[in-house]
């Protein structure tokens, strides 16, 4: 079974809420280490612009790339729901190591604190969460309904399995666990 | 007593709460308390699809509660007033420095010399900080204050103009109904407008309803829904609402058997349309010249209004934060009435969507402040349509700087020699920013109640620390949609020293020797102002189980529409205008003589619009709208919400780079009034000729008076409309890019 999210893109407003509430369950301090981040895309030229958001956390590949890229084995992906997970005892750090994991992700999922070799941090799919049978935090805040989490196969019943959105490019090589409605111009 | 209801949790204890920032939401919280710590937040937990989810704000909620810059203890001036610096005192230092001085002014200069500035800060029934200072002064033989809502005012007055109700929403499941939506200066995105107004909008849209969005920005709610965006030039909405409806009349597509039924002066309205008294027509080609949108455009936007059905118009208060703003809601409302769409399930009513009818917070019972004695010899101003008679007695809001500076002699109220501020930051909310400094450096005597040193609270002598919400127990009411009710349950003990603003009250009515000041307990008070407000009384019949869930869901059959009854039988439900019907053209408004003021809804020039000669000096249109990281200037210093959006300055590329300005450039933007330091955010998402503040962030102004918090207001007026609104929205500006940091 791999669990995954489903991110509907015409419906988000960039507003944040995600971002913040992922922070507030997780306890990361405001600064760039943001387990959920949304993305902002503009095109277009006055008055014919087109604006997207993205949502973007990370998509508990089905194959990791971040897991073969870390020399010190710190990122696995949990047999029985497919989410991929780091031991930050086991991390070198981001000095140290020269931040691996990062520059193997398509979806710079993996994140660093501000402090001197900060060690990884990432979505976890709010595991806590999840084993209380909660959606991850990030999914409940979502004002407008944009995001949705869940076993991938539940996933693709309800909405498809749609790969591309503004900002977004599907990985043949990862494979990640999402499944997107992109926005597109009216 | 505290009252919180918890249930057991391996992290401590869950409080079923809600917050009382002056948002456009009103959120059912559920906090995840440990020890006197708020340790998480989680939202409503409903069955969807009903769910009333909150925002990012108090999704931070815990960072605004636990901020290490909150004041904890009373503290006393040590720099030069304005500087913020401060020392810590005492309790009794602080009532007793307050209260010689309050004293000290009254004898000296009588009661007329003591301002209170109140606002919208918390806004709950018991603890809505302004009116136990309100109770307390008056009972001191009273005070002068302020008159006007910042936001809303132009709406309010259109609305009582051509309803004689503020009551003009109807809820948002309604727009399930509407065929065709246009946003005209509304962004729900970010201003919230109601909770889950943008979810309803989606679903909306998803629904199959046309979107259009009219406004100088392409915002976040035009950008996530429209099928259209119309840029308009600020100010000039009006225009093109009268260009409609001369597309209507004369191709015959308003709803004539609806104006003869509902309305009052559609021909006098029509006469101005025609050019009958003025000799303009008021053509689409009149309107293009105005306004920026091309004459095809309002032509086929006319056509679309009139023909689809139902529509929902949906203007809102931003446009009318300016210096003609409540001809914008009165247009509307009058186009709304055209189109038959008044009081019809899918259609609107205009008029700035105040708010339904049920659990609104205008209706919230709260804390009785008793009579000004100041104002015992004023006229009556209840209903009253005529401004002048509001400032007879008091301030508009958006001169409070200026009569402080001018007194008497400028025409205002009293000679003001102290302040006692709460539930505001004015220095920041209002026109002219750098006129509050200059102003409130004069004063003898200032005290501020907050719970942040914000760019109010720099300029007091004394500061009396505030709990939050989060601190105390209250009801609240959610602010222009529903129909629910909420409760704030104390989630945790006062902070260091803070007070609640009723007990800071009720301590210096004791010390003033005012008998019988407070004779309730929280509790007490709570349950009065709940058994004393019918609305609570007829929905809610288990107190207890009330406070225990935190909300009072009222099921409704159907959305509320605006005035159905008056729709539906007209007869037996007059509108509550003097003719009983809607007022196009409204007697009360042309008794007022005032040509400000016109009796039907008008575009009319004022200063600082684009045509005034001073835009050679000062090309551009400044807009000041909500920010989303925060309510107005609250939760400025929130980390979480500083790091989603960096404060910017919108600019058209083809202004940018007109002035060799890149996007993330440190610029100024500046006028006669001030000058702001920032960074740039080119962008094509505003119109040429404009550049948007978004409002809220801190004044801060350095040794050269450039305002480093870039304040929207460090650069707006401080004046007000024929019908009182404030005019955020009407002011010019240059920008230039500076070398080094902004």
């Amino acid at each position: 079974m791999q669990m995954g999210f489903y991110f509907d893109q015409s419906r988000c407003t960039g507003c944040c809420a995600c971002q913040v509430a992922c922070k507030d369950w997780h306890d990361v301090p405001a600064g760039d280490e943001k387990w959920m981040r949304v993305l902002y895309s503009e095109k277009g030229r006055f008055p014919n612009v087109f604006v997207a958001y993205l949502a973007s956390a990370c998509w508990h590949c089905a194959a990791p790339i971040c897991a073969d890229a870390c020399p010190a084995d710190a990122i696995s992906k949990r047999e029985n729901d497919g989410i991929v997970l780091v031991d930050p005892e086991k991390c070198l750090g981001k000095d140290d190591c020269g931040a691996k994991c990062l520059k193997a992700c398509p979806y710079d999922a993996p994140q660093f604190g501000p402090e001197e070799n900060a060690r990884m941090h990432k979505c976890n799919f709010c595991e806590d969460r999840l084993a209380e049978n909660k959606v991850p935090n990030c999914v409940e805040a979502c004002p407008v309904r944009a995001l949705d989490a869940g076993p991938m196969e539940e996933l693709e019943t309800k909405y498809g399995t749609g790969r591309t959105a503004e900002a977004f490019t599907w990985s043949k090589r990862t494979r990640p666990s999402v499944i997107l409605k992109a926005k597109s111009a009216e | 007593m505290n009252h919180q209801k918890t249930v057991n949790h391996p992290d401590g204890r869950i409080v079923r709460t809600t917050s009382a920032y002056d948002c456009g939401g009103r959120c059912p919280l559920r906090l995840h308390v440990k020890g006197n710590q708020i340790l998480r937040v989680e939202g409503d937990d409903a069955p969807e699809p009903n769910q009333l989810r909150t925002c990012l704000r108090c999704r931070a909620y815990k960072q605004y509660v636990h901020h290490p810059d909150r004041f904890l203890y009373p503290q006393k001036r040590v720099g030069k007033r304005g500087e913020g610096k401060f020392e810590r005192i005492s309790w009794d230092e602080a009532y007793d420095t307050f209260i010689r001085q309050l004293d000290r002014i009254k004898a000296t200069y009588g009661n007329s010399a003591i301002l209170l500035a109140t606002g919208g800060g918390y806004l709950a029934s018991l603890h809505q900080g302004g009116l136990a200072a309100s109770r307390l002064l008056n009972q001191y033989g009273g005070y002068v204050t302020h008159y006007g809502n910042i936001s809303s005012e132009g709406a309010v007055w259109a609305s009582l103009t051509q309803y004689g109700s503020v009551m003009v929403g109807h809820s948002r499941e309604d727009m399930m109904n509407s065929k065709l939506i246009i946003l005209w200066g509304w962004d729900p995105a970010r201003m919230i407008s109601g909770t889950n107004t943008m979810y309803h909008l989606i679903r909306a849209k998803e629904n199959g309803a046309k979107i259009i969005a009219i406004d100088p920005r392409y915002h976040d709610t035009a950008a996530t829904l429209a099928h259209q965006w119309i840029p308009v030039y600020p100010g000039t909405d009006t225009a093109v609402m009268a260009a409609m409806a001369h597309v209507m009349i004369t191709e015959n597509l308003h709803d004539q058997q609806f104006l003869n039924t509902y309305t009052v002066g559609f021909d006098a309205f029509a006469d101005y349309v025609l050019g009958r008294q003025d000799g303009v027509e008021k053509t689409p080609a009149w309107a293009a010249q105005i306004s920026g949108v091309d004459a095809d455009t309002i032509q086929t936007l006319a056509r679309e209004y009139a023909t689809t059905k139902p529509a929902a118009l949906m203007d809102c208060q931003g446009p009318a934060r300016s210096a003609m703003g409540e001809q914008y809601n009165r247009c509307a409302s009058t186009l709304c009435a055209m189109t038959g769409n008044v009081g019809r399930p899918g259609g609107s009513a205009g008029g700035g969507l105040m708010g339904i009818p049920v659990g609104h917070m205008f209706r919230q019972s709260a804390i009785p402040p008793g009579k000004n004695p100041f104002e015992a010899d004023g006229p009556n101003v209840k209903g009253t349509l005529d401004i002048r008679m509001r400032v007879k007695k008091r301030i508009h809001i958006n001169t409070l700087w200026d009569a402080i500076l001018e007194g008497t002699k400028g025409g205002y109220p009293s000679e003001i020699k102290m302040m006692w501020s709460m539930c505001n930051n004015y220095v920041n909310q209002i026109g002219n920013s750098n006129k509050a400094d200059k102003a409130l450096k004069e004063l003898e005597f200032i005290a501020v109640s907050e719970l942040f040193p914000t760019a109010t609270a720099r300029y007091a002598d004394i500061i009396f620390p505030v709990t939050s919400a989060a601190e105390r127990n209250d009801f609240t009411r959610p602010w222009p949609s529903g129909p629910y009710f909420t409760v704030i349950n104390q989630a945790i003990e006062p902070l260091g020293e803070c007070k609640s603003d009723l007990q800071i009250a009720s301590e210096l009515a004791e010390r003033l020797g005012i008998e019988g000041f407070n004779p309730h307990s929280e509790e007490e008070w709570l349950k009065i102002l709940f058994d004393n407000n019918p609305e609570y009384t007829t929905h809610i019949d288990d107190y207890e189980a009330f406070r225990q869930k935190g909300i009072h869901r009222i099921d409704l059959p159907e959305p509320i529409v605006a005035f159905r009854d008056q729709i539906k039988d007209p007869q037996n439900n007059p509108f509550p205008t003097p003719s009983g019907k809607i007022e196009i053209f409204s007697r009360r408004a042309a008794d007022l003589d005032n040509p400000a003021c016109p009796a039907i809804p008008k575009y009319l020039p004022t200063a600082e619009d684009r045509f005034d000669p001073l835009a050679e000096k000062y090309p551009l249109q400044l807009l000041t709208p909500h920010p989303r990281n925060r309510v107005h200037s609250e939760l400025y210093l929130v980390p979480w919400l500083r790091e989603v959006e960096e404060h910017r300055v919108w600019i058209n590329s083809k202004d940018a780079n007109a002035r060799g300005i890149s996007d993330g450039d440190p610029v100024q933007v500046f006028n006669g009034r001030g000058t702001v330091a920032l960074p740039a955010f080119v962008t094509e998402r505003i119109i040429p000729g404009v550049v948007a503040i978004f409002e809220g962030s801190w004044y801060d102004p350095d040794e050269n008076g450039v305002d480093r918090g870039a304040c929207a207001n460090t650069l707006t007026r401080d004046a007000y409309s024929g019908g009182g609104a404030c005019v955020m929205n009407t002011s010019l500006v240059e920008i230039k890019k500076v070398q080094g940091s902004a």
